[in-house]
């Protein structure tokens, strides 16, 4: 086995295993929630936890002033060196405002690109994949019922039923 | 003469100046790069405008004067360190600060009612100041991962430790958190 597949097959079972703890062992298990329900000591530490999250999520949708950033670089490059404060990129760096990032800004984008990626892909597989598959097994099944029919009935019939070409088949329509 | 050698000496300091410049350009180099990022996670661990910039001053003060001007091989790790070393003293100076100004605050004298503890900022607060008083492993770890939501990965490269060690810091900090939170509700 190569390096590649042992680590792709050992990062699949580390995500198994994963779920499997978190479904067993995970804040949603009906045996804790059992637990909980009855243990005031548990229910005491749950509810601190909680506390703890809600305390981190309160101090993350805190925002802050725009002009921040602008201030303290300006604040910062006041401290530095004569030459570097008198560099252009300081000045730029004096009235800079946060900017979002690329994956932020094109997030609304993608389950639209999602979508059209997927578009793409049912085409190339009609175009070259699945589909042609398909289209020849039908072909060779075909073939093989003929056959079967040619053997038991004779060849007239067999070509009648299944003719060789479309303009055969429109022939008899 | 005398005016030739001042205006030897300008072109001289200029062309030093101009050294030093290109010498130290990475300084705003990395401030572009990581400033939003840095004042991100200065914000959260402290809460105030002003702390922020004068933290964030001190921080790339101390890139500037780290090891007479010369770069460090990590920045990011250094900076973000550095930063969190700042802030952390900072917050600590403003905890002791306000424990002398009025003993009742953390003393745990005062009540805790049930429409105080759901108090954001009451909530924040304490957070802040349990954080302060984590073990340096441990807070370092809680603050780049919950505050500064930088990955396991990239917390471990920043601390010189493996992502699983980081993990584990991770889970142990938000016990004794969670302890202290709980702790503070008994009082």
């Amino acid at each position: 086995m190569t390096g590649i597949n042992k680590n792709n097959k050992c990062r699949r079972i580390r995500g198994w295993l994963s779920d499997a703890i978190s479904r067993h062992f995970g804040l949603d298990a009906s045996w804790l929630q059992k637990h909980i329900t009855n243990c005031p000591r548990c229910q005491r530490r749950l509810l601190s936890y909680g506390k703890v999250n809600l305390a981190i999520s309160a101090i993350k949708s805190q925002p802050h002033k725009l002009d921040l950033l602008m201030c303290a670089n300006a604040q910062a490059i006041g401290v530095l060196k004569h030459s570097l404060r008198r560099a252009q990129k300081a000045k730029k760096l004096r009235t800079i405002r946060p900017e979002p990032k690329l994956r932020e800004r094109f997030g609304k984008y993608a389950s639209s690109t999602a979508n059209i990626a997927a578009c793409i892909a049912i085409m190339l597989l009609m175009k070259f994949g699945v589909f042609s598959s398909m289209d020849t097994f039908q072909t060779q099944g075909q073939k093989v019922i003929k056959q079967y029919y040619a053997s038991r009935a004779g060849d007239d019939l067999a070509d009648e039923i299944f003719p060789t070409d479309t303009n055969s088949l429109s022939n008899l329509i | 003469m005398f005016g030739k050698t001042v205006s030897y000496g300008l072109l001289w300091d200029f062309a030093v100046s101009e050294a030093v410049s290109e010498d130290q350009r990475w300084i705003l180099s990395t401030m572009h790069k990581h400033g939003q990022a840095l004042i991100t996670v200065l914000w959260r661990i402290l809460g105030n405008e002003q702390d922020v910039c004068d933290a964030y001053q001190d921080t790339f003060l101390q890139l500037a004067h780290y090891e007479g001007g010369q770069r460090p091989e990590h920045v990011k790790a250094y900076i973000f360190r550095t930063a969190n070393n700042v802030a952390i003293s900072m917050l600590r100076r403003r905890m002791a600060e306000r424990k002398r100004m009025s003993k009742a605050i953390f003393t745990g004298k005062q009540v805790t009612t049930p429409a105080k503890e759901l108090d954001s900022k009451y909530l924040q607060e304490s957070l802040r100041c349990y954080i302060a008083q984590l073990p340096e492993h441990l807070r370092n770890v809680i603050t780049l991962r919950d505050l500064a939501e930088l990955s396991y990965a990239q917390i471990g490269r920043i601390l010189g430790i493996s992502a699983a060690t980081a993990r584990v810091y991770r889970c142990k900090a938000l016990q004794i958190l969670t302890v202290w939170m709980g702790k503070e509700e008994e009082k």
